[in-house]
């Protein structure tokens, strides 16, 4: 599954957000990801793609930083 | 400050008739149960009890997805009720500066145990080492009053109360203080609780207190103070009241259900789950003198009456004791014949059930007793064997004795129309 359909899918699980309103320059502020919610799309991410985020993480603010850093992970984790 | 005077101004229930509150007390007083057989196929083992549950409760509907995201099953069922109590009280869902007193006090008696149940699995049936981060502050007791005071703005104390049985009575006890001593001028109070978790029910079903039942019988299942009732039913929910300063409520032309008197607490102090009428007496006797009432003034009892061998004829017992000659006209009913054994939110469903008598002038019955049927030992009281209308109700009480020999009373006066 690629990384922003991941994103899609949570958010309209969790929150209830149409998967139109899940774009690249979109703030995960504005989509209702607060700290808790982002620790919860980490262990969703951790989880579906096998991957391990390191504890010492800049925190992305858009949804098209958190895809940068799913896939970068995912390339060297997995690649 | 001196003692004030303490309104109900707000009611609100996720109720197992999937009805509004008006339903919920015309079902009540008709003597329809609401219990029905449940069967649970995705367990180890399949389970088959009675329960009541809630099956017209949709959380997204009552509070939006992102907020179903964040809680566990018991405190949907709390911030629904609260929602509900609150708009009942036409008091805005938005919060301003004039809330910071105001406060939340909220009884459970098993929090997030759903939560607990499906992480628990999943770390020992399928081996892994770690949890979602939401589960802490999904299965956390204290759960349902910070959501509660969350959505609505209250600053003030914000607490919940586990005592078993007794949780939620203690619960609205403890808000009916804050309000009469002036600490608060409004308090939402109530309880919610979920059993219908695998390893709870089975707990419960160890302790050989849980009546049986199929698709046919489990309506009838629950059967408090009959020679043949067999143990108590389970049942979810959440139920809520706003206490509200009688001065306030009148000033803001709030409708008032009833007012709430006095509340009494004690402990056996002898044993786990064996209960003593002796202790029993205290708490009777405490919320009668918190109330400054008499007992003859008192027209009606909701009983604890969860049905089991030990328990009602103790509660009986305890009721002729502080009710003497008066007690063989004290009409006296047990409602979790229909809507089941909430734990932690029985007192709150049966306070509301209380209020509504009071204010309807009509008493809910004990389902399933009858002259027949009545045990010998529970005689000595004025048994509500169907429901009664265009009685004469001033105050009533409602019962909740809990295991840990925790005792609990509440004491509600009518207002006049």
């Amino acid at each position: 599954m690629k990384s922003i359909e991941l994103i899609r899918n949570f958010l309209a699980a969790r929150q209830g957000i149409e998967a139109t309103k899940v774009v690249p320059e979109a703030l995960l502020a504005d989509l209702g990801v607060d700290s808790l919610m982002m620790l919860e799309l980490v262990f969703e991410f951790e989880d579906q793609l096998g991957v391990t985020l390191p504890d010492e993480l800049e925190s992305p603010k858009t949804v098209g930083e958190m895809v940068a850093l799913m896939d970068g992970l995912v390339a060297s984790q997995k690649g | 400050m001196g003692q004030r005077r303490v309104a109900i101004t707000g009611l609100g229930l996720v109720s197992p008739y999937c009805g509004d509150l008006a339903d919920f007390f015309v079902r009540l007083t008709a003597g329809e149960s609401a219990i029905r057989h449940l069967r649970m196929e995705d367990a180890p083992q399949p389970l088959s009890i009675p329960f009541a549950g809630c099956p017209g409760f949709d959380p997204d509907a009552a509070l939006g997805k992102p907020l179903v995201s964040m809680t566990d099953r018991f405190a949907q069922l709390a911030v629904a009720a609260a929602f509900s109590a609150w708009d009942d009280a036409g008091l805005p869902r938005a919060g301003d500066e004039s809330r910071e007193a105001w406060g939340v006090s909220w009884g459970t008696a098993l929090g997030g145990t759903l939560t607990h149940e499906k992480v628990y699995r999943d770390l020992w049936l399928k081996g892994r080492d770690r949890l979602p981060p939401l589960t802490v502050v999904l299965g956390m007791n204290n759960a349902a009053n910070a959501h509660i005071s969350i959505q609505l703005g209250l600053g003030g104390v914000s607490m919940s109360h586990t005592v078993a049985c007794a949780s939620s009575t203690i619960a609205i006890g403890e808000a009916f203080r804050r309000v009469r001593s002036g600490e608060a001028a409004v308090m939402l109070t109530g309880g919610s609780d979920v059993p219908q978790a695998y390893g709870v029910a089975r707990a419960w079903e160890a302790l050989r207190v849980m009546a049986p039942g199929d698709a046919e019988t489990s309506a009838a299942a629950c059967r408090p103070f009959a020679a043949n009732r067999r143990g108590l039913v389970l049942g979810e929910g959440g139920a809520a009241l706003v206490l509200e300063d009688w001065d306030h409520a009148v000033a803001r032309g709030a409708r008032i259900h009833g007012e709430i008197a006095g509340y009494g607490t004690s402990c056996d102090h002898s044993h786990l789950v064996r209960p003593e009428a002796a202790g029993q007496v205290r708490a009777l006797n405490a919320t009668l003198a918190d109330a400054g009432l008499a007992a003859a003034d008192i027209d009606y009892v909701n009983a604890h009456g969860t049905a089991t061998a030990e328990g009602d004829p103790v509660e009986i017992a305890a009721l002729r004791t502080v009710f003497g000659e008066h007690a063989e006209t004290l009409p006296v009913s047990a409602t979790k014949s229909m809507h089941g054994h909430l734990l932690g939110a029985a007192g709150a469903i049966e306070a509301i059930a209380t209020v509504l008598a009071l204010r309807e002038q009509a008493i809910p019955p004990t389902a399933n007793l009858t002259p027949d049927t009545l045990d010998p030992a529970c005689r000595g009281v004025d048994h509500v064997f169907s429901g009664r209308h265009g009685v004469k109700l001033r105050a009533a009480l409602s019962n909740s004795f809990a295991f840990g020999g925790s005792n609990a009373v509440l004491a509600f006066r009518a207002v006049a129309p």
